[in-house]
């Protein structure tokens, strides 16, 4: 029976089973594909937060232990690539004579480097001047020094005299805060910032001069084994990753009794990589879910326009005899028939596109198919067959209000989604909780609520507008209607009103889609939009040419950068360090009248003021400053107080108090650190420090050729500064989300979107409901043009399309604008605005007019071709 | 019906002098081409006058409801030819020459029954106002007024066949057709809806061509037309 059925089934309406098994593939495919993007988006997190530590694990030996055994133990724990020992000493000061005047440091950090240390951890040195071969002293303590490579440097030691080493070569140390970690104390007992002076000796001189001291002051003569760890066998996931690596270390310290701790740098790049893919997970969550829902929400309308068939068939099985089981299993083997189809097919697209990889998440998407078939298929169609056997029939027009309407329940969602957008703005939006150090991550789910309560709300209230135009609104739409529909447009205002539950689930089926698509997309861009200014911030502008220590450009400079071919404009940034009381802050010198020729500052990065008030502050005295809203705190400052800073002035080499005065609150800015610093006018600084040296070039190429015009670039600066792309800067972007590539996801995303859209708009009229049919054939049969049934018959998609889409918009916008709030974490630096997709939100449109354009002409047509047959029929 | 007729032109009231409304000379209807063509209707000669009450009987699938539409110019025949020597082309475009009272129920679900009778009206232009007022005219005339504002789901089968009658006499038409009125009707209520249908013929001076399958209703009329596959035996 069983089988006759089905051959039946797929004889009579295979479009409309194919339909329904259509709508449940998009849902399957939907999250298939979003998976895998999950799966894929983790392991890159996982392989960038590791290949980003220069040095994975900081073990450091403890006090009267034997290093060799530690060296031994971390050599021959599973996973370990490489390990070397690194002797660590403090000195109490450096000295040095060069060009004429000498300098003292304070207190200094001696290491002993091993050979090959530079390139088993090649991130953790980086070579600016001379050789690496033989001693190296750091950037800063070079600049403290007043020296370059060849000049001597004189070492104190506690309690030994001192010793003379030759420097070789001048180096940035890029991790110098993980290098110099107090091993195995927590964050808060770290130290604020590395230490000013260091200098780095080849280990065989190191053993030298400090093996004695080792012995009487084992305090201040150490040794750590640093080891590379094997990052190409970690757990693809950050998680996993994170509890592997932090067991293989606490393995170390317990088999080594001790005399191990371990400094888990590679850990605690995977611990906040953790919170990144928790964050991966809710956009998985945020961006797919409704995807998949609207999908079952189609594949409801579907069935739904087959449901007065279906009603039929079974009245007539009954007749014949049929029980109510075997009916019931009927309905169970259409459900799985279509949710097995829908699946395959959904799975089939997700590989097609190349979006399918992981079996948990293809498994997880077939199920959700077969969920869904059985929701909007077998439920429906068993509740008929109770209200078939109690002899009721189905009423097109529905009186009275339906119980959500009267209760106010879209009032209800959008009051609780934003009560819980209002509370967790309490939080900061905070969705991933990751307390440092716990192995276990938690993600606020309930900030995750705010925009679907909002969204289903709004959905509700689309309904409830539809409604209540069709209803109170009769005269309005009459009115607006009558200049197409003329005499018919009161009658037409009146078939609306009585069919408005129709009417209005269609209209909510579009808003939905098309908020999902707007709320994407914009999400998308916004994102997109800040990505690129993390990345223009990080690296100031498209090209910038950083100028080495030593090398002395000036302002002057920039005509031969600009005469490269492609760049379309060159700024100098003066980069200084000044003391604000006793902290170092760096020092930016602009020129605000045309600093943002060559690089974009976003309003965000100032507070209190847009980027252009900002810089016009600047330019109204030449002694204007910006500092951080820090600084602001700790000295209690106002507009327009006096800041004295010391400057090291370029002559004597020493540093002199230099007034300004504060303007205002910049918080971020090209090239500058995320913590404290300072900007101010150029000029001033080189008329008060009698130097106009340039730290950065800042250069524009107008946004293409990045690479081409940097390699051109490269050739003009040579050795004299280093070339950096925003390109460079994307894939950098620290181990926030935002360097995360999106753009597979979001090409899938919008494409779902798009098409979940589109289809509704299509489907939703052209499924034909039997009404309208009627009601064409019935106004054909009475004698009705052609233009005069057009016009009849588009008044419902018109309707439809109208709110649907105004109410679309609207919550489309609405729901961006939440998500990115509490989306927030995501986003560094926070953006100022929404960024609209003005092409997509237009195409998006156009194919969801054309889609409802395209069926409502079809369905016209049919039914006026068919009008005979179909009066007939009746 | 005295009352008010607004601007609308006056009929012309004499049943005696019964002109020829429609001419059917050897029409034929074929539906499809080849091995699957069905002839519906086969070489039909027959005359419609405004004095006409004509009862087209026959078994089902004989060809009735084609025929019926070939001579209100809902469809066109595929020989022969069908003409109406008072109109230069089909009654079809203007509702004031035929109306069609169709098999099944043919009132618009979502608008009541006052709406549907107006809605020929509003197609020819009519305010709405005005097609309103001649719909309750109408509904007078059939003494269905107390249906006018239920909706078609709430009115019983007879009920609504009235109102599509009701529907074809607003629009004045000079030539009624009606495609088995009573098919789903108890007898009571087909009785009702043929009265009806005599009345309007009679009140428009209207021709007027029913199709059954009912001797009883067949009995009604003044001529019955018989239809054996497509063949019609006009009998006097
Ligand atoms: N649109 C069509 N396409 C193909 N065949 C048709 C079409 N309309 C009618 N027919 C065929 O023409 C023949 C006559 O049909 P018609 O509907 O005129 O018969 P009828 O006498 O009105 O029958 P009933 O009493 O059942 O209404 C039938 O065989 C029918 O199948
Ligand atoms: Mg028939």
């Amino acid at each position: 029976m069983i089988r006759i059925w089905l051959a039946g089934l797929l004889r009579k309406s295979p479009a409309r089973l194919l339909a329904a098994a259509g709508g449940i593939s998009i849902a399957v495919a939907l999250v298939a594909g979003l998976g895998s993007f999950l799966v894929t988006s983790q392991a890159t997190m996982t392989q960038r937060a590791a290949a980003q530590v220069a040095v994975d694990w900081q073990v450091q030996v403890a006090a009267h232990r034997d290093p060799n055994a530690v060296l031994n133990a971390v050599r021959s724990a599973p996973g370990t690539v490489a390990a070397l020992p690194v002797g660590f000493a403090d000195s109490p000061g450096l000295h040095a004579t060069a060009g004429g005047t000498t300098q003292d440091t304070g207190a200094a950090k001696v290491l002993g480097l091993p050979p090959g240390y530079a390139t088993t951890f090649p991130l953790s040195i980086r070579l600016l001047t001379g050789s690496q071969n033989g001693v190296l002293v750091a950037q800063q303590t070079a600049a403290n020094l007043h020296v370059t490579p060849g000049d001597q440097v004189r070492v104190s030691r506690a309690g030994l005299a001192p010793y003379w080493v030759k420097v070789a070569g001048v180096v940035e140390l890029p991790q110098a805060d993980s290098l110099f970690q107090r091993v195995g104390a927590p964050s808060q007992s770290q130290p604020v910032a590395p230490p000013d002076n260091v200098i780095l000796l080849p280990a065989a001189q190191f053993q030298a001069e400090y093996a004695g001291l080792a012995k009487t002051r084992p305090d201040l003569v150490t040794t750590q084994i640093h080891a590379r760890r094997d990052h190409a066998g970690l757990p693809t996931d950050p998680s996993s990753a994170f509890t592997a690596e932090t067991g293989a270390a606490n393995n170390l310290a317990v088999r080594t009794s001790g005399a191990a701790v371990v400094g888990n740098n590679l850990g605690a790049s995977l611990d906040a990589a953790r919170g990144d893919a928790s964050y991966a997970r809710i956009l998985f969550l945020f961006l797919g879910a409704p995807g998949a829902l609207l999908a079952a929400g189609l594949t409801a309308a579907i069935t739904q326009a087959g449901a007065d068939r279906r009603r039929k068939e079974q009245s007539l099985l009954r007749a014949r005899g049929s029980t109510p089981t075997q009916l019931i299993r009927l309905v169970l083997v259409e459900a799985a028939v279509v949710g097995v189809l829908g699946g395959l097919i959904g799975l089939g697209v997700a590989a097609v596109i190349g979006a399918a990889s992981s079996w948990p998440w293809d498994l997880a998407a077939g199920l959700a198919g077969l969920a869904i078939a059985a929701a909007v298929v077998a439920v429906p169609a068993i509740r008929d067959l109770r209200a078939v056997a109690a002899g009721e029939s189905a009423k097109v027009t529905q009186r009275t209000q339906p119980a959500w309407m009267r209760f106010g329940l879209d009032v209800v969602l959008i009051a609780l989604g934003l009560g819980v957008f209002w509370a967790s703005g309490q939080n900061k939006y905070t969705l991933v909780l990751a307390p440092e150090g716990v192995p276990t991550i938690s993600v606020n789910y309930w900030a995750f609520l705010a925009p679907a309560l909002a969204w289903l709300g709004c959905g509700l209230l689309c309904w409830r507008i539809a409604d209540t135009v069709l209803v109170r609104g009769r005269r309005v739409v009459a009115w607006a209607s009558r200049p197409v529909l003329g005499p018919l447009s009161q009658t037409v205002a009146s078939m609306l009103m009585r069919q408005r539950r129709l009417v209005s689930r269609s209209a909510v089926l579009v808003a939905l889609a098309l908020a999902f698509a707007v709320s994407t997309a914009t999400f998308n861009a916004t994102y997109r939009q800040q990505a690129e200014v993390d990345a223009q911030l990080t690296n100031g502008a498209d090209v910038t040419v950083v100028e080495s220590p030593g090398a002395h450009a000036t302002p002057a400079d920039a005509a031969q950068l600009a005469s490269v071919s492609g760049v379309k404009a060159v700024e100098p940034l003066q980069h200084r360090f000044a003391y604000v009381g006793n902290d170092l802050q760096d020092l930016y010198g602009i020129n605000p009248s045309t600093v943002t020729r060559a690089t974009t500052l976003q309003d965000a990065y100032f507070q209190g003021a847009t980027a252009a008030q900002s810089l016009a502050q600047l330019k109204s005295r030449p002694d204007a400053i910006l500092v951080s809203a820090e600084t602001v705190n700790d000295f209690q400052l106002n507009p327009g107080d006096l800041v004295k800073l010391r400057l090291q002035d370029a002559q004597t080499h020493t540093y002199r108090s230099v007034s300004f005065h504060f303007v205002g609150i910049v918080n971020e800015f090209p090239t500058a650190p995320k913590d404290s610093f300072l900007v101010a006018n150029a000029d001033y600084i080189a008329q008060q420090t009698g130097s106009d040296a340039v730290g950065t070039f800042l250069v524009s190429t107008g946004g293409s050729n990045v690479s081409a015009v940097a390699d051109r670039i490269r050739n003009v600066v040579g050795t004299t500064g280093s070339v950096g792309t925003i390109n460079d800067a994307r894939g950098l972007v620290g181990s926030s989300l935002t360097s995360v590539d999106l753009a597979k996801l979001t090409r899938l995303e919008l494409a779902f979107a798009l098409l979940i859209a589109a289809a509704s708009g299509g489907l939703v009229i052209g499924l034909g409901i039997a009404e309208r049919r009627r009601a064409i054939a019935v106004a054909t049969g009475l004698g009705a043009t052609r233009r005069q049934v057009r016009r009849f018959g588009s008044a419902e998609p018109a309707y439809v399309l109208l709110v649907g889409t105004v109410c679309g918009l609207a919550t489309g916008w609405g729901l961006s604008y939440l998500l990115v709030k509490v989306l927030t974490g995501v986003f560094d630096p926070p953006p100022t605005g929404l960024t609209a997709p003005w092409g997509y939100l237009a195409a998006l449109i156009a194919c969801t007019v054309a889609a409802v354009g395209f069926a409502s002409v079809v369905v016209i047509e049919r039914a006026r071709r068919r009008a005979r047959s179909l009066l007939r029929a009746i | 019906m005295n009352t008010s007729t607004g601007a609308r032109p006056a009929l012309p009231r004499d049943p005696g002098t019964s002109t020829s409304l429609v001419v059917c000379d050897a029409a034929g209807r074929t539906f499809g081409h080849g091995s699957v063509a069905v002839v519906a209707v086969h070489g039909a000669s027959c005359v419609v006058s405004s004095s006409s009450r004509v009862a087209l009987v026959g078994p089902s699938g004989s060809g009735k409801s084609t025929l019926l539409q070939l001579m209100a110019g809902l469809d066109t025949p595929t020989s022969g030819s069908v003409s109406w020597p008072a109109w230069d082309s089909g009654p079809f475009q203007d509702p004031s020459r035929a109306g069609m009272v169709f098999q099944g129920l043919s009132l618009i679900p979502s608008i009541t029954a006052v709406e549907n009778v107006a809605f020929p009206l509003l197609l020819q232009g009519f305010s709405h106002k005005q097609a309103i007022a001649l719909a309750i005219e109408s509904l007078d005339l059939l003494a269905i007024t107390g249906l006018a504002d239920k909706l078609p789901e709430e009115l019983s089968g007879g009920q609504a066949q009235r109102v599509a009658v009701a529907r074809v006499v607003t629009s004045r038409p000079r030539l009624i057709f009606a495609d088995e009125p009573t098919g789903q009707l108890d007898r009571v209520s087909g009785d009702r809806v043929i009265d009806v249908l005599l009345e309007a013929a009679d009140h428009l001076g209207a021709g007027l061509v029913l199709s059954t399958h009912d001797a009883a209703v067949a009995g009604r009329l003044d001529q019955t037309w018989r239809m054996h596959d497509g063949e019609l035996v006009v009998a006097a």
